[in-house]
């Protein structure tokens, strides 16, 4: 298991850094730095003030190699837009984007949870088409229309929530809303299909012949075994909530990762892009593990390493 | 595009939902101004930044030396009341004896030598000391209301520079921690402005508290309102949803399409100004990307002049003040010339021109364009129907930059702000690769009138300038822009020729 933790690790790691190298390497094709920091109209003389400041003019491999020796050494480099270390200004963000990716995860669990669990005890039935529908739904729509409309009804037609901002709970519960609802329909799909499949199974015949019916079913002895799948892609979602949440958390001016990521890369702030990409990536692997390694804890049957 | 489609969707849903009228807007009530920019404001240093929400609030925080006159474009006095030009490398300034910065000391003219001093050296980093390094070699206190500034040449448009892009910083104000510290004022400048800032959460909000002790008399007046909040918010529809909701009270830079959609909402006022950006054509008539191409033939520049229905386009596509302009520069710029030659629509004629020079049958050419691209396609559209085929290249600025730089582009539709500087100069400049006349009597004529002291004899200079852009249509002038507002149906906005937003100008309606 230690073993398996730690080639995870290392793979983690690698993927960060290969990743990095790449976003360094597009953004420097795709876009000049010091021209995105100085604006459209700037002259050129401030755009050539800017890339001697940043150190903009020095070859692509000499700053890139830089970037990794500081990193290295526990120094991701200074943002050459907010002025402040890409460490402490990703630490500063990270509290939104957590808060915001647990209540989305909270949300999809409080919806898909419940209504494949339905579904499944009451197969091709009107409840079971209604979820159904429901999933399709949160599947076709897009988060950033999601987004408006949630807007537009619940902060300015009936305003019992604040449009945008993150300074109380309030603001977080559309956002949480918007960015878990987009994970609903695969959660609730597994849900259903895990517990169809269990509810066929001979030992759930037994429980019911001792008298076991409904509720106290599901949880004693069907979800057990249904929800093992449920878990990893719950993990994986949690994975893609944290670097995923760019549209959101815009829509929403959360001051989180994902907004940072956007307004990075639209400002070809190549060194906070690297550090964010290295973190995202680091998260995705590591809830890719913790979802092996729940899935090992829940089931005996299941060995990893 | 889809993203687009649903904002005018819920701004015309808004337009017409009836419940909406009820919501009450406090700002009146509490004297606050709640502006959004889409921009994240994260350095409170004019001399450290660029972009326009930087100068927006630069103009309420800090104070220059001069103003101008966006009426006219002429100089004003602000800090300085009187100046001199001693002979064309030394000026005097005499300073205003009544101005505080925000913690409460008098301004004197050790402040102004040590601003100037310090910003100018390259060590600083600054952006504007890159801008007035041209002219500027130092700055002396005479007196404590004299200050003696010497230039390196003679330069015209030091006086320019003073009024937009020096704001005066206290003395020591960069080394407070004992070495030079660039990020010293970023979080909040102790300024000469008419607003102080009482906090600042970078990329998040600004508060803004007007300053008692700012002097009277001066250019900016007497701000009425007590307190300005400027939040980013980077998406336009959250915007626009703040604004439905009363929690903001101006934005700027709306489509016109959802500006004029939600302007019909009974708590929602729609403005429409001049902006100070024009659009133009830029064509290879030097030879500088293919010597033997056809833009280096006048008659076929001219035909492309006369194809162009340019006062369509702006009326259609931008809409509000924006208007078909002549010349090559917004018609409030200093020394602007827009009595040139005339090329009005004329697709007929066009069509003689290219026949005229051989090109009957037209021809194919490529457009870059990396903003606006609607109005890149009606450019295109029109030069087709006079048979000009021409591949649109819309790409971004970065893409556009290089491949100018590497001379790839015969021709592009570019804009100039004109806030920073005025388009000619960073246009025709000999040195630029934006310039593609390849005259270089033109551009020795450029270098001559942003060197010229004389007022009158610099005007001459613009005016042939102008002239002579515009005869050899080395540039087609398209249309000045203009900008959309939604702001509070109590805020009164004053919206000024120029199209530069000054927010300590607004007031409440009585």
């Amino acid at each position: 298991m230690l073993r398996y933790i730690f080639l995870r690790g290392c793979l983690a790691i690698l993927v960060a850094f290969t990743v990095s190298l790449a976003a360094f390497l597009l953004l420097n094709v795709a876009s000049d730095p010091a021209q995105a920091i100085a604006g459209e109209d700037a002259t050129a003389d401030v755009v050539e003030t800017i890339r001697a400041r940043y150190g903009l003019d020095r070859p692509l491999t000499v700053r890139y190699f830089d970037w990794l020796g500081g990193v290295l050494q526990g120094d991701f480099g200074e943002s050459y837009y907010w002025h402040k270390p890409v460490a402490a200004l990703v630490a500063d963000r990270l509290d939104e984007t957590l808060t915001l990716a647990l209540s989305a995860l909270a949300v999809t669990i409080v919806i898909a949870i419940p209504l494949g669990a339905l579904a499944a005890l009451n197969p091709n039935s009107w409840i079971d088409r209604f979820a159904l529908g429901v999933a399709v739904s949160a599947q076709a729509v897009p988060n950033f229309w999601l987004g408006l409309i949630m807007i537009i009804v619940f902060a300015v037609m009936i305003p019992i929530f604040p449009v945008s901002g993150d300074s109380t709970w309030r603001h977080f519960v559309l956002p949480a809303f918007v960015l878990g609802s987009s994970s609903v329909p695969a959660v609730m799909r597994l849900t259903r299909t895990g517990l169809i499949e269990v509810m066929g199974a001979d030992y759930i015949r037994t429980a019911r012949s001792k008298g076991f019916r409904g509720w106290q079913l599901l949880r004693r002895h069907a979800l057990r075994n249904a929800i093992l799948p449920v878990i990893s892609v719950l993990a994986v979602q949690l994975g893609q909530k944290f670097g995923g949440s760019v549209i959101t958390e815009s829509i929403f001016a959360i001051n989180g990762l994902g907004r940072l990521a956007l307004e990075s890369i639209l400002g070809a702030d190549i060194p906070t892009v690297q550090m964010l990409i290295f973190v995202f990536a680091i998260v995705f692997v590591a809830m890719n593990l913790l979802a092996d390694i729940l899935n090992a804890a829940i089931d005996p049957r299941i060995r990893i390493g | 595009m889809l993203k687009k489609a649903v904002q005018r969707l819920a701004a015309g849903t808004l337009a017409v939902v009836p419940l909406l009228a009820g919501i009450a807007h406090a700002d009146k009530a509490d004297d606050t101004l709640r502006v959004a920019f889409t921009e994240d404001i994260i350095n409170l240093d004019y001399h450290y930044t660029t972009k326009r929400e930087y100068i927006i609030i630069s103009e309420l925080v800090d104070e220059t030396l001069l103003a101008i006159n966006p009426a006219n474009g002429s100089y004003l006095p602000a800090l300085a009341t009187a100046w001199e030009q001693l002979d064309p490398v030394t000026m005097d300034l005499t300073l205003r004896d009544d101005v505080t910065f925000h913690d409460g000391t008098a301004m004197t003219a050790d402040d102004v030598a040590y601003t100037y001093n310090t910003i100018s050296t390259q060590a600083s980093q600054t952006l504007s000391g890159g801008r007035i390094a041209v002219w500027f070699d130092r700055a002396e206190a005479l007196e404590p209301q004299k200050v003696r500034f010497h230039f390196k040449t003679q330069y015209p448009l030091a006086l320019q520079d003073m009024a937009i892009r020096v704001p005066i910083r206290k003395q020591g104000t960069y080394e407070a921690g004992g070495s030079f510290d660039p990020n010293a004022a970023s979080g909040g400048p102790v300024g000469l402005g008419p607003y102080r800032v009482t906090s600042f959460e970078s990329g998040s909000e600004l508060v803004l508290e007007r300053y008692d002790g700012y002097y009277a008399g001066g250019p900016k007046g007497d701000p009425a309102i007590g307190t300005v909040v400027i939040r980013s918010l980077p998406d336009e529809g959250t915007q626009q949803a703040e604004l439905m909701s009363g929690s903001i009270d101006w934005i700027n830079g709306v489509p016109r399409d959802v500006a004029e959609s939600l302007g019909k909402m009974p708590n929602v006022k729609h403005l429409s100004g001049p902006d100070r950006r024009i659009g133009f054509l830029i064509l290879d008539a030097g030879g500088l990307v293919d010597p033997e191409g056809p833009l280096t033939n006048l008659k076929v520049r001219r035909a492309m002049a006369h194809a162009i229905d340019r006062a369509g386009i702006a009326s259609a596509l931008i809409g509000g003040a924006a208007a078909r302009i002549e010349g090559a520069c917004h018609p409030s710029e200093l020394g602007c010339n827009q009595e040139v030659t005339i090329y009005d629509h004329d697709p007929e004629k066009a069509r003689a021109l290219l026949a005229e020079a051989g090109f009957a049958e037209g021809f194919e050419t490529e457009i870059w364009s990396y903003r606006d691209k609607p109005m890149s396609e009606a450019i295109v559209s029109d030069l087709k129907a006079v048979g000009i085929k021409v591949n649109l290249r819309q790409v971004k600025l970065d893409s556009l930059n290089v491949a100018r730089a590497n001379r790839q582009i015969p021709a592009y539709f570019g804009t100039w702000g004109g806030d920073t500087a005025p388009p000619i100069r960073q246009h025709f400049d000999p040195e630029t690769d934006r310039n593609l006349s390849g005259d270089a009597e033109l551009s020795a004529m450029v270098t001559e009138a942003y060197a010229e002291l004389d007022p009158d004899r610099q005007g001459e200079l613009f005016a042939k300038i102008h002239a002579r852009i515009t005869d050899q249509v080395y540039w087609i002038p398209l249309w000045s822009y203009s900008v959309n507002y939604l702001t509070d149906p109590e805020l009164v906005f004053p919206l000024d020729d120029d199209g530069f937003p000054r927010l300590y100008k607004a007031s409440w309606t009585q």
